[in-house]
C-alpha cells in the first residue's frame, strides 16, 4: 500500500472518530468536547496538507495516480444479475488531493468558527459531531475509486446534511427544510442509482477505472441512447446534491440550518460534491449528455441568479447565489470545460465559505437578524468582517485580481468555445445566459454588500410585528429589539474569514491574474479524454489510447494545424461524424479546449464588461439613488414578484408534484379501502361460510355419530340390563333356558 | 331272581338325571340358600354316578378318579360356601336368595 493511500485512510477515519466520540460522550468531556472535534479536524488538515504537498507540489504531474482497493463483499455468481463484487477502493490523484485539503481545510476552519458561532447552545456537543461524520462521508467521495462506495458515501453526506439542516428541530421551518431536502436529494439519488446499475448490468464493475477501460474497448453493448441516459441519470445525483434546476428548491431552505453548516455543507462541500461526481464520471458522458448538462448549469446559472437579486434574507442572497454558482460549474463542465469548473469549484468554496461564515458573524452579532432590510451601517463595527466579506464578494462577482475572476472566465471562454465549436445557434444561449447572470452576480452582490455595510443602521426601521422566530431556537438570551450594540466578533471567528479570504486571492493560484490556465491549478487538473464518441457503440471501432490520454498530448497536434484553418475544419468534420470516429471524441475535445483557448480574451473583456455593469447599477441603485429601487420594483412589479417569489417554484411543485401526490395517494387510498379491503372481506366472509360449514358438518355429522354410538351402547347397555337380575336362580334359568334351546336347535338340525 | 334283568347302563344314567333333575329343581326354586346348597351337591353326585357308571361299563380307572376328585372338591366347596352363607347372614340378617340381589345393576 502506497503511504498516501495509508495517510488518506487517516484522514477519512479521523473525522468519524470525532463522530463516534463526540456523539457518545460530548457531555462528559469539558467544553462538550469541542476542542476535540477541531484538534482532530486539524490533524486530519495537516495530513491532507502534507498529501497535497506531495502530490502537487513535489511530484507536480498531471498525470499522477494512486489506487488501492480490497474486496468488500464477494457474493460470487449470483443468479439472475452475474457476478457481484463490491470493492472499496481510494484513488489519489491531483483532484483528490486537492479536494482533500480544500475540504478538511474548510471543515478545520467551520469547526473553529462554530466554537464560536453555536457558543452556548444546548446541543452543542452534538452539532461537532454531525460536523465530523458530514466530514467523513465528503472525504468518503472525494476519495472513492468506485460507483458504489461513492454513492454509500453519497447518502451520508445526504444524511447528515438533513440532521445539520434540522438542527434546530424545535423550528417548524428547520423541520420542513430537511425533509425537502432529503426529499429532493432523494430524487436525484434514485436516478444516480439507476445510472450506476445500467453500467453495473453491462461491465459487472463499480469501478471507474475498469468501466472506462470497458467503455474505451467499445464493450457497451447496448445503444448509444442508453450510454447518454446512463450519463444523464448519473447526472441527476448531482442535480440533486448541487442544487440544479428542477431540484435546486432544497438550497435556499437549507439555510435554516446552523450559518457555519451553511458554509461548510451548503455552500463548500457537499453541494460541490455533486459537480465532483461529474467530473469523477465526465469521461463516459457522451455529447447529447454533456449539452443537457451545459443547459440545465446555464439555466439553474441564470435563474438562480434572477432569484438572488430580490431576496432580502442575507442567507437566502448567498444560497441563491450559491445555487447559480454551482451552476456555472455544471454549465462548465456540460461544454467540456473540465479544469475551468473545478477551479471554480475550488475558488468558489473559498470565497463562499467566507461568504457565508462572514454573513454568519454578522446575524451573530445582529442577534439573529437575517434580513438586510434592517442592517445598514456596519462597516464601522466589523472592520475585520467588512474586508473579508468584500474581497470574497469581489470575487464572487468576478472582478479581476481575484480567484472568482479566473475560474469563472475560464468557464465563460469554454462556454463560448464551445457555442463556436458546436456551430452557433442555440448553443449561443449558453454563454449569454452565463454572462447575463455574471451581470446579475455582480448586481446582487454590490446591493448585499450596500445594504449589509453601508449607509445607517436600519434596525429602528423594522416593523414590531415582523420579529424573526430564529433567535429562540438558541440557547442565548440575548434580547433581539433592544439598543443594538454591534461588536466585531471574537478571534474564532474572525481567523477562518481571514484565511478564506486571503485564499480567494488570485495569486495563490495563478501568478497570472488573467489567466488561470497559467497557474499550478489548471495545469495540474487536465481534461481526461472521453472514452465514448457519438458513436462509441459501433464496436468495431478501435480506441485509440484507453487509458486516458491527456488533453495536453492531444492538444499541440490540433493546435499546431489549427492554427490556420482548424476551426472552419473542424466544425466541417463535425459535420460528418462518419470520418472517423473514435477520434472524433478526442477532436470534439480538443477542437472545444482550442475555441475556448481563443476565446480566452473575449470572455474577459465580456464579463469584465458586464461585472462593471453589474456594480454600476447596484451603485447607481443603492448608493447614488438614481435609481430608486422600491419605485422600480413597483414599475415591474410582475417581473419583480417573479424574481421574490423565486420564479414560484415551489408553487409549481406544490401544485403538480404534491398535489399529485396527495391526489396519488387518495386514489390508492381509496383503491386501498375499496378494492383491497374488499378483497380482505370477501376472504373473510368465504372464509367464515366455509367454517360455518364445517362447524354444521362437525356439529351434526361427527357429533351425530358420535352420539349415535354412545346412544346405541346406552339403549344395548338398557336393555342387557334387564337381564342381571342379581338373583342366581334366574341365572339358572337362563342357563337351562339356553342349553335347551341348544338342544332343539340340535335336533331340529339332526331331523332335517 | 333270574325273570329279574341285570342293572345296566341305562339304569345309572337314569337314577343319575333324576338326581340330576332334582338338585337343578332344587337349585331353581328353593330360597334358602342352605337347600340350594344341598340342591347343588344332588347335582354333583348325579355326576359322580355318571362318571361311575361309564367307568364301570367302558373299563379303566379314570371315572374312579374323577369322581374321588369331585367328592373332594365338593367336600371343600361346602366348607366355603357354607362359609360365605354364615356370612352373607351375617350382613343380610337372612339366607333368602332370592332378596339378596344387591349386585343388579
Amino acid at each position: 500500500m502506497h503511504s498516501l493511500i495509508q495517510l488518506s485512510i487517516v484522514v477519512l477515519l479521523l473525522p468519524l472518530l470525532s463522530f463516534v466520540i463526540l456523539i457518545f460522550f460530548n457531555r462528559r468531556l469539558p467544553r462538550r468536547g469541542d476542542f476535540l472535534g477541531v484538534g482532530i479536524l486539524g490533524t486530519a488538515f495537516a495530513i491532507s496538507a502534507y498529501i497535497f504537498w506531495t502530490v502537487i507540489v513535489q511530484t507536480y504531474d498531471p498525470a499522477f495516480k494512486v489506487a488501492w482497493d480490497f474486496t468488500w463483499i464477494d457474493l460470487g455468481k449470483v443468479p439472475g444479475i452475474g457476478p457481484l463484487q463490491i470493492k472499496m477502493g481510494i484513488v489519489i490523484d491531483n483532484l483528490t488531493a486537492i479536494m482533500l485539503a480544500m475540504v478538511t481545510l474548510i471543515s478545520l476552519l467551520v469547526h473553529l468558527y462554530s466554537t464560536g458561532y453555536m457558543a452556548g447552545d444546548k446541543n452543542y456537543g452534538r452539532y461537532f459531531a454531525f460536523l465530523g461524520i458530514f466530514t467523513f462521508s465528503m472525504l468518503g467521495i472525494v476519495l472513492s475509486d468506485n460507483l458504489f462506495s461513492i454513492y454509500i458515501f453519497w447518502e451520508l453526506v445526504g444524511l447528515s446534511s438533513y440532521l445539520l439542516i434540522g438542527f434546530f428541530f424545535e423550528k417548524d421551518s428547520a423541520a420542513d427544510a430537511q425533509k425537502k431536502a432529503f426529499l429532493a436529494n432523494r430524487v436525484g439519488d434514485i436516478g444516480m442509482w439507476l445510472g450506476i446499475l445500467i453500467l453495473y448490468s453491462q461491465f459487472h464493475t463499480f469501478s471507474f477505472d475498469q468501466i472506462y477501460a470497458n467503455l474505451a474497448a467499445g464493450k457497451f453493448t447496448m445503444s448509444n441512447a442508453w450510454l447518454t441516459a446512463a450519463g444523464i441519470l448519473l447526472f441527476m445525483g448531482c442535480v440533486g446534491k448541487s442544487a440544479q434546476f428542477p431540484l435546486h428548491i432544497w438550497l435556499p431552505d437549507a439555510m435554516e440550518g446552523p450559518t457555519p453548516v451553511s458554509a461548510l455543507i451548503h455552500a463548500a462541500t457537499m453541494v460541490a460534491a455533486g459537480v465532483y461526481f461529474v467530473a469523477r464520471i465526465f469521461v463516459l458522458l457522451t455529447p447529447d449528455a454533456l449539452h443537457v448538462i451545459a443547459f440545465i448549469g446555464a439555466f439553474t446559472a441564470f435563474m438562480a441568479a434572477t432569484i438572488a437579486i430580490t431576496q432580502n434574507d442575507i442567507k437566502r442572497v448567498l444560497a441563491y447565489s450559491t445555487v447559480s454558482q454551482l451552476g456555472y460549474m455544471v454549465l462548465g463542465l456540460g461544454v467540456g470545460a473540465y479544469s475551468a469548473a473545478l477551479f471554480h469549484l475550488v475558488t468558489h468554496a473559498f470565497f463562499k465559505a467566507c461568504l457565508f461564515l462572514g454573513s454568519g458573524a454578522i446575524i451573530h452579532a445582529m442577534h439573529h437578524e437575517q434580513d438586510m432590510r434592517w442592517m445598514g451601517g456596519l462597516r464601522k463595527h466589523m472592520p475585520w468582517t467588512f474586508a473579508t466579506f468584500t474581497l470574497a464578494t469581489l470575487a464572487l462577482a468576478g472582478l479581476p485580481l481575484t480567484s472568482g475572476f479566473m475560474s469563472k472566465d475560464a468557464i465563460l471562454a469554454g462556454a463560448i468555445g464551445f457555442a463556436n465549436a458546436e456551430g452557433g445557434g442555440v448553443y449561443y444561449l449558453i454563454p449569454v445566459l452565463g454572462f447575463f447572470s455574471a451581470m446579475l452576480t455582480a448586481f446582487y452582490m454590490g446591493r448585499q454588500i450596500w445594504l449589509v455595510f453601508f449607509g445607517e443602521s436600519r434596525t429602528h426601521l423594522k416593523p414590531a410585528d415582523n420579529h424573526h422566530s430564529a433567535h429562540h431556537a438558541h440557547g442565548d438570551d440575548h434580547d433581539t429589539h433592544g439598543a443594538h450594540e454591534v461588536h466585531e466578533v471574537s478571534w474564532n471567528m474572525r481567523a477562518p474569514l481571514v484565511i478564506l479570504a486571503v485564499l480567494s486571492v488570485f495569486i495563490v493560484y495563478s501568478p497570472n491574474p488573467l489567466d488561470g490556465a497559467e497557474g499550478w491549478f489548471m495545469k495540474m487538473i487536465k481534461t481526461p479524454a472521453t472514452v465514448v464518441g457519438p458513436a462509441n457503440h459501433n464496436c468495431a471501432v478501435q480506441p485509440v489510447k484507453s487509458a486516458a490520454p491527456l488533453m495536453s498530448e492531444v492538444l499541440p497536434s490540433v493546435a499546431a494545424h489549427g492554427a490556420t484553418d482548424s476551426p472552419a475544419e473542424a466544425v466541417s468534420e463535425h459535420g460528418t461524424p462518419k470520418a472517423s470516429e473514435h477520434t472524433f471524441a478526442d477532436a470534439r475535445q480538443a477542437e472545444i479546449a482550442h475555441a475556448a483557448h481563443a476565446a480566452h480574451f473575449p470572455a474577459i473583456y465580456i464579463s469584465s464588461i458586464m461585472v462593471v455593469l453589474g456594480i454600476s447599477l447596484a451603485l447607481v441603485a443603492y448608493v447614488f439613488k438614481i435609481i430608486d429601487p422600491d419605485k422600480t420594483a413597483e414599475t415591474i412589479r410582475p417581473l419583480y414578484l417573479f424574481s421574490l417569489n423565486k420564479w414560484y417554484w415551489d408553487e409549481i411543485y406544490e401544485a403538480t408534484f404534491i398535489k399529485g401526490s396527495v391526489v396519488l395517494s387518495k386514489m390508492l387510498s381509496w383503491f386501498d379501502t375499496n378494492v383491497i379491503d374488499g378483497i380482505v372481506n370477501g376472504v373473510a366472509f368465504i372464509v367464515k361460510k366455509v367454517a360455518f360449514a364445517n362447524n354444521s358438518f362437525d356439529k351434526y355429522v361427527v357429533d351425530g355419530l358420535v352420539n349415535f354410538t354412545a346412544f346405541s351402547v346406552n339403549t344395548t347397555g338398557a336393555v342387557l340390563r334387564k337381564f342381571q337380575t342379581g338373583k342366581v336362580q334366574t341365572y339358572v334359568v337362563m342357563l337351562l333356558v339356553v342349553v335347551f334351546g341348544y338342544f332343539v336347535f340340535y335336533f331340529t338340525r339332526l331331523i332335517y | 331272581m333270574e325273570h329279574l334283568i341285570p342293572i345296566g347302563l341305562n339304569h345309572y344314567l337314569t337314577i343319575s338325571a333324576f338326581l340330576f333333575g332334582f338338585g337343578l329343581f332344587a337349585v331353581m326354586t328353593r330360597k334358602n340358600a342352605i337347600v340350594v346348597l344341598m340342591g347343588v351337591e344332588l347335582i354333583l353326585n348325579a355326576a359322580n354316578i355318571n362318571f361311575l357308571a361309564f367307568s364301570k361299563f367302558n373299563g379303566g380307572i379314570a371315572g374312579v378318579m374323577f369322581s374321588l376328585f369331585i367328592i373332594v372338591i365338593a367336600a371343600a366347596e361346602a366348607a366355603i360356601a357354607l362359609a360365605i352363607v354364615i356370612n352373607i347372614f351375617k350382613i343380610f340378617k337372612s339366607v333368602d336368595v332370592s332378596s339378596i340381589d344387591t349386585m343388579k345393576e
